[in-house]
Formats: C-alpha cells, sequence, structure tokens
C-alpha cells in the first residue's frame, strides 16, 4: 500500500511526520524555554548589593481587585514605570484567595517580581525559600523600627514595610448615638460593651449591632477575643487552645450570635458593606477599611461618623487588645526581582510617593518622615486608630509558624462549628487547640 | 498495491528510503498525543497518587513516606462524613433535575403554541458557567440582604431572616437547588430529543384501547425511554459526584464542612490546608469510587449497544 493510498493525501508519510516533529520541537522548545520567571531555590539571595539596568516585572496585590484601593495602586504602578521606563504585568487575586494563590504561583516558579504581602504571611512566605533579603535597601531610608521588624522574620528582613496598623473597631458614631451610646466614651469592658449591643439591638430595623465575622473565610478575628479573654493562644510553642479563656471567648462569641447581636455570614467584606449602608453600627477593620466604606456609602457624611475606638477588656483597666494589621511589599527572586526590589524600596520609602498614596488609601505609612508630615498628622480618624487601637496593638503569635494559614483555618472551622451548634465551645477549641499543635509539631 | 521487493533489487534501491509499516506510521502520528496525555493527564494523576503515601506540605521543603498512614487517617476520620454528604448533594443534584426536566420535556413535547422559543429561554441556565450561577444564588441566599429573605419576609413566612448558607440544615438544600436550576435544561433536552422519538401511533393506539395519561406515560413513555433515562440519570450522577464550582463558590463546603464533598475537600486539603499527602489519600479513595462509577456505564453502554 502506497503511502497516498492510505490517506489519499498529496503529502508523504515522511513530510508528514516531518511536520509533526517540527511541530512538536517546537512545542517542546517553547514549554523548555526560560518563561523569565524561573526562580531561584535555596535560601533568599540579597537584593540591592550591586547596581542595575531597570528591567520589566510583576507585582501582585490584592488591592488591584478591591475598587477602593485600585486607583491608587495604578497611580503608583504607572509612577514607577514612567520614571524607569519598565513594564509592570499586574497580578491579582480578591483577599481570601491571596495568599494561596501567591503561595501556589511562588512555590511553582510563575511568580517572581514585588509581592503585596500581609506581614501576618512572611513566616509561610520565607519557609518556601524565594524571597529575597532586603535588608541593604531598607537601610538609612527612615522606616520606623517598629515597622521594620514587621516586616522581618527569624531575624531576616524578607519585605520593605509598606503600611504598619492594626485591626480594630470602628464604629458610626451616628447610629451609636440613637442608642445613647456615646463613640467617644465607648465602653471600655466586655460587659458593658455587650449592654451597649444589646441597647443598639433595640433601635430595630434590621440593625446588626457588631458585624463581625462569622464565616470561616474571616473568623480569625476570634484570636483577638480570646486573648482578651486571657488566652496567650500559644506559650512555649505549646498550643493553649481549650483553655478556659478561650472557651469562655467562644461561648461569648456564640452568645452574642444566638442573640442576635452579631449577624451570620458575614466576612469583612460583607461588614464593610452592610457598615457602608448603615445596616450595623460597628465592625472589625483595617484603617484600610475607610475608604471602602465611605465610597460605598449612600451617606456623603459617613467618613465623619467614623470613630475608631479601643477594644473592650474583660476587666476595667485592662491593656485593650488590638492586632497588628501590616502590609509589605517582598521581592521573588528571580526575573525583575532587582527592579522589583528598588520598586518596592521605591514605594515604601520615597516621601512624595508615600503621601500620594496616603491621601488615595489613608494607610498609616511606615517612614518617619511621612509620619511627621502634615497630612498623616491632621488626620484625625487616622490618628485616633493609631492612638486608641495600633498603639496597643500585638502581632499574631502564630505568624512565626510556616502552617499559620492552616493553623488559623483549622480554628475558624471548629468557631463555626460552635456558631451552628455542632459542637460546644469545650469540645470544639480541645480539638482546635490539638489540631493546631499537631501542625506546629 | 505496494509488493515486496525481490533481494536482488534491494541492492540496487539501497539509497532510497525504507518505507515505514502502517503500523509504525500509525503509532508515529498518535505518538504526539500521546505524549500530550501522559504529560498533562497521567503523570500528575499518578504523582497525585503518589503523594497519598507520604507526609507531604505544599509550605516545606521535602516529604516523608508514611505507607498507608494518610488513607487509614481518611478513612477513619472524615471519609464517611463526605462520603454521605457527596452522595446527598449526588442524588439531589440528579433527581431533582431530571424530574424537572422530564417534566418541562413532556410540556414541551405537546403541540404547545411557542415551544421552540420556550425550549430556547429554559437552556440559559445551562448555558450560565457555574461560578456566575453560583454567584446569582449566593446573593439570592445571602443573610443580610438577599432576595429569598425579602421574598419570603414580604408574603410573611419568616418573621426574620434566615441565614441560609450559615447553616447546615439548609446550605445543602441551597447548593442543591442551584446546581438543579444550572442543570435541568441538559436533562430536558436530552430527554425531549428522546420522547420526539416514540411513535406517536403507539399513543394513539393506547389512547383508542381506553388508556388514560398516567397509563400510557408509564406502559408507552417510559419503556420507550429507559435507555436514554438510564443514560442521562448515570451521566449526571457521575458529573456530580465530582462536582466542584458551585459548592465551592456558594458555601466553601461550610459551614463548618457540612457541604462539604470529596471534590472540595481534596481542594481545601490541598490548597488551604497545605497537606498534600492527606489531599492524596482523599483523591486517591474518591478515584477508587468514580471509577466503580465508570464501570457501570460501561457496562450500562454495552447492554445498549446489545439491544
Amino acid at each position: 500500500m502506497s503511502d497516498r493510498t492510505l490517506f489519499q493525501s498529496p503529502i508523504s508519510r515522511r513530510q508528514a511526520l516531518a511536520i509533526f516533529g517540527i511541530g512538536a520541537a517546537t512545542a517542546t522548545l517553547a514549554a523548555c524555554a526560560p518563561t523569565g520567571t524561573g526562580a531561584a531555590g535555596g535560601p533568599a539571595a540579597t537584593a540591592g548589593t550591586g547596581s542595575f539596568a531597570p528591567t520589566d516585572f510583576k507585582f501582585s496585590s490584592w488591592s488591584l481587585t478591591e475598587e477602593a484601593a485600585a486607583p491608587a495602586i495604578k497611580s503608583l504602578l504607572s509612577g514607577y514605570s514612567g520614571k524607569e521606563d519598565v513594564t509592570i504585568e499586574e497580578v491579582s487575586f480578591p483577599y481570601n484567595e491571596y495568599f494561596n494563590q501567591l503561595m501556589l504561583q511562588v512555590r511553582g516558579g510563575q511568580f517572581t517580581g514585588a509581592a503585596h504581602v500581609d506581614v501576618a504571611w512572611l513566616g509561610s512566605l520565607a519557609a518556601l525559600g524565594k524571597l529575597q533579603d532586603v535588608s541593604a535597601l531598607t537601610a538609612d531610608r527612615g522606616y520606623t523600627e517598629s515597622s521594620l521588624k514587621a516586616a522581618q522574620f527569624e531575624g531576616t528582613q524578607y519585605a520593605f514595610p509598606w503600611t504598619i496598623g492594626a485591626i480594630g473597631l470602628v464604629t458610626n458614631s451616628e447610629i451609636l448615638g440613637k442608642a445613647g451610646v456615646d463613640a467617644e466614651d465607648f465602653p471600655t469592658t466586655i460587659d458593658d460593651f455587650e449592654a451597649a449591643l444589646v441597647k443598639l439591638k433595640g433601635l430595630g430595623g434590621g440593625l446588626i449591632p457588631y458585624a463581625a465575622s462569622t464565616k470561616a473565610a474571616q473568623l480569625k478575628d476570634i484570636l483577638i477575643w480570646m486573648q482578651t479573654f486571657g488566652s496567650p493562644l500559644v506559650k512555649n510553642g505549646t498550643v493553649t487552645i481549650g483553655d478556659d479563656a478561650s472557651v469562655e471567648a467562644v461561648a461569648w462569641y456564640k452568645g452574642l450570635y444566638d442573640q442576635g447581636l452579631i449577624a451570620a455570614d458575614v466576612d469583612r467584606f460583607d461588614a464593610r458593606s452592610l457598615f457602608a449602608q448603615g445596616r450595623a453600627a460597628l465592625y472589625d477593620d483595617a484603617p484600610v477599611g475607610r475608604g471602602a466604606v465611605t465610597k460605598e456609602s449612600p451617606d456623603p457624611d459617613l467618613a465623619s461618623k467614623l470613630v475608631p475606638v479601643s477594644r473592650p477588656t474583660l476587666k476595667a483597666g485592662d491593656t485593650p487588645r488590638a492586632l497588628v494589621w501590616g502590609g509589605a511589599i517582598a521581592v521573588v527572586s528571580g526575573a525583575g526581582a532587582e527592579t522589583a526590589a528598588d520598586f518596592g524600596q521605591w514605594a515604601t520609602s520615597d516621601l512624595d510617593t508615600v503621601l500620594a498614596d496616603y491621601e488615595l488609601r489613608g494607610l498609616p505609612p511606615v517612614t518617619e518622615e511621612a509620619l511627621s508630615s502634615d497630612v498623616v498628622a491632621s488626620d484625625v480618624f487616622g490618628s485616633t486608630f493609631a492612638e486608641r487601637i495600633t498603639k496597643t496593638a500585638t502581632s499574631n503569635p502564630f505568624w512565626v509558624y510556616p502552617q499559620y494559614a492552616q493553623i488559623e483555618t483549622t480554628i475558624a472551622e471548629a468557631v463555626q462549628a460552635v456558631l451552628i451548634g455542632q459542637k460546644s465551645p469545650e469540645d470544639a477549641m480541645k480539638s482546635a487547640g490539638e489540631a493546631a499543635q499537631k501542625l506546629i509539631g | 498495491m505496494t509488493t515486496t521487493a525481490p533481494s536482488s533489487q534491494l541492492s540496487t534501491t539501497s539509497n532510497k528510503p525504507k518505507r515505514l509499516s502502517d503500523g509504525v506510521f500509525a503509532f508515529l502520528l498518535v505518538l504526539p498525543g500521546l505524549a500530550l496525555l501522559l504529560a498533562v493527564v497521567v503523570y500528575p494523576l499518578i504523582t497525585a497518587l503518589v503523594t497519598a503515601f507520604f507526609k507531604q506540605s505544599l509550605v516545606l521543603p521535602g516529604r516523608e513516606f508514611v505507607g498507608f498512614q494518610n488513607i487509614i487517617d481518611v478513612l477513619t476520620g472524615e471519609f464517611s462524613r463526605l462520603l454521605w454528604q457527596t452522595l446527598v448533594f449526588t442524588i439531589g443534584t440528579t433527581l431533582f433535575p431530571f424530574v424537572i426536566g422530564f417534566a418541562l420535556a413532556l410540556a414541551l413535547n405537546t403541540r404547545i403554541r411557542g415551544a421552540k422559543v420556550l425550549r430556547g429561554l429554559m437552556l440559559i441556565p445551562w448555558l450560565v458557567p457555574g461560578v456566575v450561577v453560583s454567584f446569582l444564588w449566593m446573593w439570592i441566599f445571602n443573610a443580610n440582604y438577599g432576595v429569598m429573605n425579602a421574598l419570603l419576609e414580604g408574603i410573611g413566612l419568616i418573621d426574620q431572616p434566615q441565614a441560609w448558607l450559615a447553616q447546615p440544615a439548609t446550605a445543602m438544600g441551597a447548593v442543591i437547588l442551584a446546581k438543579t436550576w444550572q442543570s435541568f435544561p441538559w436533562m430536558m433536552v436530552m430527554l425531549l430529543a428522546g420522547l420526539q422519538t416514540v411513535p406517536r401511533e403507539l399513543h394513539e393506539a393506547a389512547e383508542i384501547d381506553g388508556a388514560g395519561t398516567i397509563r400510557r406515560f408509564f406502559s408507552i413513555t417510559v419503556p420507550q425511554l429507559k435507555g436514554i433515562i438510564g443514560l442521562v440519570l448515570l451521566l449526571e450522577f457521575i458529573w456530580n459526584f465530582q462536582h466542584f464550582d458551585i459548592i465551592y463558590v456558594l458555601t466553601g463546603g461550610g459551614p463548618a464542612g457540612s457541604t462539604q464533598t470529596f471534590a472540595t475537600a481534596v481542594y481545601e486539603t490541598a490548597f488551604h490546608g497545605f497537606d498534600l499527602g492527606h489531599a492524596g489519600a482523599i483523591g486517591l479513595l474518591w478515584m477508587v469510587l468514580l471509577m466503580a462509577l465508570v464501570v457501570v456505564y460501561v457496562r450500562f453502554s454495552e447492554k445498549g449497544e446489545e439491544r
């Protein structure tokens, strides 16, 4: 049988195979060719130790998916790309998915460049061995000591601090006033706080007194309440969740849930929406939330009604708890890393850039010079937030463990099981504590 | 027709390239596809299954061989819960769309006016991507500003908003409802195609013999559609057994894991829990169950061909 009779084709078998061969070879070469994103393995490299020619790089940020914050980030990127004549490829995922996606991309070598990270994630990201040590570029740039520390893991400067603040309670003073609660004289103890929530509930109209997180994605917020009730969470490498204080905190949270003082099906983004619409009187957020709620609100005067308040304490006189919240720019080794590092330094410490960003996003800057500038110092909300919340904020003790995200997920699911009545606070916290301990090892 | 050349002639043509046999040629043609299949299906699958025998984290480097420990952990841990929830979801999302799809197919098989337009409109939910369907229903079921609560409160069926997606008792129902809305058109189209092959004469003859609508339905329509009913139910069952997007977007497997199925559990364990070994073990057991379903499907198809 001839070639032609087999397929009735003018192409011979050899020609056909040659075409396939060329195609396969091209595909193989394309697949194997360096993509420009190959990541360096092993320990973190050191950035900023020599001169470099600016090149294109990638920048990832969850803020690019948020309507209120995206314009500020885009303006920042266009400012740098115009200045250095480079192209910055934007990479973005919503906040709740961001950490996992970034981890996967960094681990797989698909992402190199500059990454906007939550300081909580540094331990996990550093464990991948692909973050650069940027200490050479943070020296003598005027960063505050505390902000530099917040962007370190095990003594290595894995990121440029960008904004360091805290997550605390933000109230709508007008709604509080209607219930006879003074935002400027906010309850300082748990009992008084709960009583205030009951008063707010009494206003009716479907008002959610406290739009606390009840969805698993943000139920990590419970940890600060556990600390408020006296649980250290971790002590000398031993997880203390399951102790009396953590059980008491969860039982109290469940009590709020059952009384309708907090609502089901709420995460940070739902809370912002409810608060913006005047359907919630207070919620937990970082200063970044101000932009989102004021932009989304039908009330043009909402900004003037926002009052950050200290978290109530178990006993009068205790120090209010708050969780450090911070954004940083980490540099992932590989293509474009040097330019990405230069961008990170510029975005976080160049005074004009930082102040322009502050005016758009209102996030507390991290350099002494920017903090003492008129723009920042004259911001009432920002300075009140810093005084009442950030001042006593502490980091989450689980952040030092690379398995931090797993630990938080485990605890969040256990708390959710309590809220929906599947488990008792005692059983749920005991098993969550054991699971967290197993993860830590 | 090519004939074998005598050996004396071979020496004179030895500088000509050798001809490839049909078998070798066919194999070489299939080779790129085969290589692609090995690279993008077989290799990842085997790699994923192999992780079931290791303690391996997505975050930490290295891995440790643990034998069957991960599989034992899954079997003694969440397996029965996952199997039950996967079956509830699968059966619910197979039967409800079937009943609705069959009812609509019967209606559209009559000579009603606008049947073609209605058939087109009914297909819309099936054309909408799963993620979009999920967001749509997520807003409908939202506890704080959802349409469902507003509607039910409006007509007085509930006196306060319900957290449909945050209560185990209602979350699975909500997920099944969303998937039913998306799937019934496919069932409808398949069954309608089957109904149109049933000879009208059979119905007419039965009607003359005094058979009523219900009798004709069970004695003519159903037996005539037995093959297609079995096929759509089986296919839908297999697809739903591995369904991911609507559950994941709508509830993320929550609250407290009450809508978790094998599909979402593998993803959650691997990419949120970063525990690749445990996820591999769930995946391995899930695949064994799926293989059993595939065997049933193949047997069913073979029987159909024999008929």
